[in-house]
């Protein structure tokens, strides 16, 4: 028993399995809760259709994803959406599923925070172009952008960017704004990109040569990728795009002309440029919101999932706390068994010292006596096998009675009058608690156990306390009779911290309760608890050998 | 020999549980028998006078959590038996106290008489950062008194102990008594008068995060029933 007792407080304390289970499956709930949130989050964009295939065909498109040139390319569009708030945008998404051959590759390129490279591919796009004239306004006008604004660094927020449209159209800064923070909130990695890439990978591959050999200038790596998404050229609806955008334009008035336009759309290319500043593909960002590539970075997302983890969080503290509640080591050290046996040790060391005196002092002869003797003693406090000696109460006695008397007879020969009143008294209040409390829950039981356990083995140690201290100032010292009494004793006692928990258990098992696996759990620990208990009991018990063998030398 | 658990490493160990405390401080109480030590000890932990305490054998315990520069402590007191047949178990319980509280009755010389002896005890057991706090008890029966105050005070000044007359039965001064000797030995830990790490200093400092306390490995013996 001893050895496996470190095991036993372990468990006892621990047994908690349940906990651990309620607190995964809470934790898997909780992401569920916010997986589903994002889906939420989404179909706010006016764009659940896409958004759904888009998450289908992640997988195939993963290479497309990470080419930062598609997600600045659907963040336009996207954007746009947002500050215009009209219902264009959706058409437009719509007409980018059928094949088109328009001017696709000039977006394309924008992605690219080289200028040099978005230069070049200008000058291809005016030779290739049916709306050349107005594309080659457009990304002139980006192409200086660009390069104007090379220094641009992070230092640049969003601020800057909102000062460049006012300066722009002063009358859309607000709805730039709020398109700004609403394309911050949803999330940079637009599904778009993947959606189109997939159409498009149907679409012919006569273009890829030319894109290809467009980008020769580029590194490899980028290259290649541009061969996957190069399809993406002859699908995109851009005159169409520039038709309803046009169309646009002539509802909402004169006010917004094709220059805010621009602006908007350097806006648009700015950010993305700015927020992949050194992170193409945005890896690294997405990494610092401890999202997947996949996943949108979403305030309101963070902040719940940092509220239930602080629920959680709570919710372990108040277990904690609750075990604390019914821990035997402190329960045992506020029924004064701690300092108790502190104390016994300390009259045991100091005993060992006198006789260790003694044999030092002793002659040849006589210390093989005293040796003898001390071994004699220790042969005597063996406790003897559990011999089944009916110790049942007689019919007319109560059970705190009967411990009483089975205290005094093994005690009798001690020559010491003990004071067992406060082991016994314990013992009739943990009977009277039990037949009084019928409909008692398992936990009451179980804290009620743990506890009542603790106290009875302080009162245990304590006797054994008290006892090595009147041994200590006996006159006549008897040590074969004492260490008889001691030896019977401990028996006693032993067997009264099993037939607590005998007590405790049963109750538990007759109380009716969905929970079978907790009450189990209960169990166990009860009988692990008075595992401890007979430990501490035994302890006190060896701490007294000295002193019943010092009155022998 | 018992391979038991170091006591201080043992209870080191037990009371790094969750209490709301951050030091226990040993106290303990010595004086001849009837100046009213168990007294002062039950005036202190549940503010009543035991009209008939009976004779203390060998050690009782009590224990009161109390504030010290806001700072919740622990005193875990050892409360003597006076009677002298006990001197040699008593002095076994000297050892790791951070506060000695030295009682005499005023109105019986002999156990002033007797302080010397009791001192020399306290300083040969404890340690010398062992704060050792006079007491002189019954200071309600000033009728009967048998020794001055001056006297007495003075005695303390010469022997550098601090000293009060107080009365278990009123309650004078026994709070003060108590609290004084738990400021001090305070002063000496923020002072670096005291180690902590010391197994005899008396004070234990509870670690800020509770873990669970180890279950005190089993005396190793052989002739386990189990």
């Amino acid at each position: 028993m001893p050895s496996s007792d470190s095991e036993d407080f372990e468990s006892a304390d621990e047994g908690s399995p349940e906990t651990d289970k309620k607190v995964r499956k809470k934790r898997t709930s909780s992401s569920h809760y916010s997986d589903s949130n994002s889906q939420e989050t989404n179909t706010g964009d006016k764009v659940t259709a896409k958004d759904n295939s888009q998450k289908v065909n992640v997988e195939p498109n993963v290479e497309a994803k990470t080419d930062g040139w598609d997600d600045f390319d659907i963040d336009c569009p996207v954007e746009n959406e947002k500050l215009t708030k009209v219902k264009e945008t959706k058409k437009l998404t719509k007409e980018a599923d059928k094949p088109q051959s328009t001017g696709w590759d000039d977006f394309d390129d924008w992605g690219n925070d080289d200028a040099t490279a978005t230069t070049a591919v200008t000058t291809e796009k005016t030779q290739t172009d049916k709306s050349a004239a107005d594309i080659k306004e457009l990304t002139d006008r980006l192409a200086s952008a660009t390069s104007k604004n090379s220094g641009w660094g992070w230092g640049w927020g969003v601020d800057s960017l909102l000062s460049t449209a006012s300066a722009g159209i002063t009358t859309l800064t607000s709805q730039v704004s709020q398109g700004i923070s609403t394309v911050l909130e949803t999330g940079i990695g637009a599904p778009d990109p993947e959606e189109l890439a997939r159409i498009n990978a149907k679409t012919t591959e006569n273009t890829e040569q030319k894109s290809s050999s467009e980008h020769k200038s580029i590194e490899p790596s980028v290259v290649q990728e541009k061969e996957q998404t190069s399809p993406n050229e002859g699908s995109f609806p851009f005159g169409s795009l520039f038709s309803g955008v046009t169309k646009f334009v002539e509802t909402t008035g004169t006010k917004v002309i094709a220059g805010g336009l621009d602006t908007l759309e350097t806006i648009g290319k700015k950010t993305m440029e700015v927020l992949q500043d050194g992170d193409p593909g945005l890896a690294k960002k997405r990494a610092m919101l401890g999202l997947d590539p996949g996943e949108k970075p979403v305030l309101s997302q963070i902040l719940r999932e940092a509220k239930a983890k602080a629920d959680e969080e709570d919710k372990i503290r108040e277990e904690k706390r609750e075990a604390k509640e019914v821990h035997y080591e402190n329960l045992f050290d506020d029924f004064e068994g701690l300092v108790h046996l502190e104390a016994l040790e300390m009259l045991s060391k100091q005993v060992n010292m006198r006789i260790e005196e003694r044999l030092r002092a002793a002659e040849p002869e006589k210390k093989q006596d005293i040796k003898e003797t001390m071994q004699q003693v220790v042969e005597l406090c063996e406790i003897p096998e559990d011999e089944e000696d009916d110790d049942e109460a007689p019919e007319h006695q109560s059970k705190p009675d009967a411990l009483h008397d089975r205290l005094q007879t093994a005690t009798q020969d001690l020559g010491l009058k003990l004071q067992f009143q406060p082991i016994v008294k314990q013992y009739t209040d943990v009977l009277a608690w039990l037949s009084s409390n019928s409909n008692l829950n398992e936990k009451a039981v179980y804290k009620r156990a743990v506890s009542s356990l603790a106290q009875a083995t302080a009162l245990a140690v304590e006797i054994y306390h008290k006892t090595a201290e009147m041994l200590l100032v006996k006159t006549r010292r008897s040590t074969a009779d004492e260490a008889d009494a001691m030896t019977q004793m401990t028996v006693v006692l032993t067997k009264h911290v099993g037939e607590l928990a005998t007590l405790f258990t049963a109750n538990m098992n007759s109380i009716e309760t969905d929970n079978k696996d907790q009450v189990n759990t209960y169990i166990t620990n009860i009988f692990l608890e008075s595992g401890n208990s007979s430990t501490y009991i035994q302890n006190a018990f060896q701490l007294t050998l000295p002193i019943l063998q010092i009155g022998a030398v | 020999m018992l391979a038991v658990l170091n006591s201080h490493e043992m209870l080191q160990i037990m009371t790094s549980g969750p209490y709301n405390y951050s030091y226990i401080f040993k106290y303990i109480i010595i004086g001849d028998m009837g100046v009213g030590k168990s007294c002062l000890l039950h005036q202190f932990t549940d503010k009543k006078f035991m009209a008939d305490c009976p004779h203390t054998i060998g050690v009782e315990f009590g224990t009161r959590i109390i504030e010290v520069a806001g700072q919740k402590i622990k005193l875990q007191i050892w409360d003597t038996a006076g009677q002298e047949r006990f001197r040699a178990v008593t002095r076994s319980y000297y050892r790791g106290a951070a506060g000695a509280l030295m009682v005499y009755d005023i109105t019986r010389r002999s156990t002033y008489n007797h302080l010397s002896s009791w001192l020399t005890d306290t300083r040969n057991l404890t340690n010398p950062s062992t704060v050792i706090f006079l007491i002189g008890n019954k200071s309600d029966l000033d009728g009967q008194r048998d020794v001055t105050y001056e006297e007495a005070k003075q005695f303390a000044d010469e022997n550098g102990l601090m000293f009060v007359e107080a009365s278990a039965k009123t309650g004078q001064n026994v709070e003060e008594a108590f609290l004084e000797t738990a400021k001090k030995i305070y002063q000496s830990i923020q002072d670096g008068r005291l180690d902590l790490n010391a197994a005899e200093s008396g004070v234990q400092h509870k670690p800020a995060s509770p873990g669970r306390p180890l279950a005190a490995p089993p005396a190793a013996r052989d002739n386990c029933s189990c």
